[in-house]
């Protein structure tokens, strides 16, 4: 497989006199298709806060669908409001993917809550908008996606598919928090669950892709598109390890015919760090989506998206 | 109900737990064993950097609740890892021999920034008559869901037809008292059913009318005598709640014949706070059961259980 980089496509510190909340970051795009734009949410964040902390809302940018490095529109809000007091997503609203069902956009969507002895927890949340993608209603306070005795915590990373008439949500759940030079630092791997209506939904209990990179390496936005006969997962991840690995990201690939067995093969990816500009350093977060007839993988760059992410297409046949 | 005051059975500073641990005996929960009665308590170790811990042990007593027999020694359920839901203690835990084993379903907490902490309900299963307990993971069998956002906490599980049943609580609000304060939480009681006691089905209500939106209802235990069930909990004010005895914690009472729909009439409860005693301030967290054809309640009395527990036996159920 071959991706051919396009470009940048979208860095917030590029937009003159944006808003304070999106001051910089465009992390984890997901896209959503209209008639004549593609709708890209990702996440941002306003400046770090007194303590050193941020928050992350998400936001979306639309591009011309006739020429996707032509900026049309931008949100003027965030698109969910950060939780009460005490909630799960109080602290940030990122990652977020989303599916259209009928004339409303459900948005699965992972919060943020910080803890004392680690630095967060995450859980899997469902936002409902009536008005094509640009609020979302939450469903409730608390997760949609209930931690379980296999599933302790930091549960993030929601992409949900329809696939043969099911709904599939692609997510991670935490397997342990790793202390490295006494800093907890956070392993998480790639799991799955299925639903008939979007709502309920049976867990796997499963790690769909095994470990590559070294030991408790970290797995992140399972990103399922189906081509050519296949179910094709690029995926995010990292090593807890040394201050610069944990740090640094690099994009995985897997491959499945039923969507529950995985063969991982990351020599397929078949896209890397650029010599210069915003994506020397990593590539990250991938995400693909097909259009016109033509398949496209949205990516960050350098410090994991903080400049904003670009775009590849892909040349010739996916499998 | 009437019921007849035993006293304090249990004196932390009198027993062989005291200097192991810095006192609290709260929420005791009773296995009824061949020749004792085995009550499970939550505890704190002496603090480590000003903040404390709650662990789980036991004190074995006669059947007639006069006698320590025993006591647990080491480890009877163990913290969770780094980041669980347990990691900073396990308070209270409900246990019920099933299936040939023991039960334990716990209540862990873990301390948050914003708020003071969150808690889930787990699991844990013990194949050497209560001694020791493993988990079934490092997660909850019940945690925080989308109209239960936080604070699942409080399990009470018996098993009535051939049905598992958990009574539990949830919180509806953080809240501070005045600007600047540390928040206050508010909870209520509610209900879940299962099969197999792992995956859990929520009734998705509160099923004890709140005498007022800022009551907090806990530690709800139920016992089945005859054809009614009986629901003793405790309930306090959201804020006040430890300085001021009028606004601390107190029993209240409910009956059910379906488990379903829960009749709240306190005024029958029948255990009040005793002037000048052990429970003259505060009166929290009950626990029903039966032994040798007679129904008690455990309890704690003043500073949340800090000195002990006591226990009563039922007169009368009228």
């Amino acid at each position: 497989m071959k991706w051919v980089k396009r470009g940048q496509v979208f860095n917030p510190a590029d937009i003159a006199g944006r808003p304070q909340w999106m001051h910089e970051y465009a992390q984890a795009p997901a896209t959503l298709v209209f008639d004549d734009f593609v709708r890209v949410y990702f996440s941002c964040r306003p400046p770090r806060d007194a303590d050193g902390q941020f928050v992350s809302y998400s936001a979306f940018v639309d591009l011309d669908r006739h020429n996707l490095f032509r900026i049309v529109n931008l949100a003027r809000e965030p698109v969910l409001p950060l939780g009460e007091l005490g909630t799960f997503d109080e602290f940030g609203t990122y990652p977020m993917s989303v599916i259209r069902r009928g004339d409303e956009v459900w948005a699965y969507y992972a919060g943020w809550t910080r803890c004392e002895s680690v630095p967060f927890n995450v859980a899997i949340g469902l936002g409902i908008s009536t008005d094509q993608g640009v609020t979302f209603r939450k469903l409730g306070p608390g997760p949609l996606l209930e931690y379980s005795p296999d599933e302790p915590f930091t549960m993030s990373g929601p992409k949900v598919r329809f696939f043969n008439g099911r709904y599939y949500l692609f997510y991670i759940a935490g397997d342990a928090w790793v202390l490295k030079d006494g800093k907890p630092e956070i392993s998480h791997k790639i799991r799955m669950a299925v639903s008939d209506d979007g709502l309920h939904w049976t867990k796997q209990h499963k790690t769909l892709v095994p470990d590559r990179w070294g030991e408790n390496e970290s797995q992140a936005s399972p990103d399922v598109f189906y081509a050519d006969g296949r179910y094709h997962m690029f995926f995010c991840g990292w090593v807890p390890r040394d201050f610069r690995q944990t740090r640094s990201r690099k994009i995985g690939y897997a491959w499945s015919t039923d969507l529950v067995n995985w063969t991982r093969d990351d020599e397929r990816v078949g896209i890397d760090v650029s010599s210069d500009g915003f994506d020397n350093e990593m590539v990250a977060y991938p995400h693909v989506f097909a259009l016109d007839g033509r398949t496209w993988m949205l990516y960050l760059g350098n410090q994991v998206g903080r400049y904003g992410f670009g775009l590849a297409e892909l040349e010739g046949a996916m499998a | 109900m009437k019921w007849r005051k035993l006293g304090k059975i249990f004196d932390v500073a009198q027993s062989d737990f005291a200097g192991e641990f810095i006192g609290y005996a709260q929420s005791p929960q009773a296995l009824v064993c061949e020749d004792r009665v085995r009550f499970y308590f939550s505890t704190r170790p002496p603090a480590e950097n000003g903040k404390f811990v709650s662990v789980v042990q036991y004190v074995d007593m006669s059947r007639d609740f006069r006698t320590v027999l025993g006591r647990s020694h080491g480890t009877v359920v163990p913290l969770g890892k780094l980041g669980t839901f347990d990691e900073h203690g396990i308070f209270p835990f409900s246990v019920f021999r099933h299936d040939g084993a023991v039960w334990g379903y716990s209540n862990g907490w873990n301390r948050r920034k914003s708020v003071s902490v969150d808690t889930a309900i787990g699991l844990a299963i013990s194949h050497d008559d209560g001694q020791t307990f493993t988990k079934l993971g490092d997660g909850p069998v019940l945690g925080p869901s989308l109209h239960e956002p936080y604070l699942v906490c409080d399990p009470f599980v018996r098993v009535f037809d051939g049905v598992f049943h958990m009574w539990y609580i949830y919180g509806t609000g953080w809240k501070a008292a005045a600007p600047g304060e540390a928040p206050d939480r508010t909870y209520v009681i509610a209900h879940a059913t299962s099969a197999d006691g792992i995956e859990w089905r929520r009734s998705g209500r509160p099923i004890i009318t709140q005498k007022h939106p800022e009551e907090c209802q806990a530690l709800p235990s139920v016992i089945r005598l005859g054809a009614r069930y009986h629901m003793v909990f405790c309930h306090r004010h959201t804020f006040g709640f430890r300085t001021d005895p009028a606004r601390g914690y107190r029993l209240g009472y409910a009956w059910s014949d379906d488990l379903v729909h829960w009749q709240r009439d306190d005024a029958r409860c029948g255990l009040e706070a005793s002037t000048g005693e052990w429970d003259s301030d505060m009166v929290c967290y009950p626990h029903l059961f039966a032994c040798d054809g007679k129904t008690y309640l455990a309890y704690n009395g003043n500073h949340f259980g800090r000195d002990g527990f006591g226990l009563a036996e039922l007169e009368s159920e009228h």
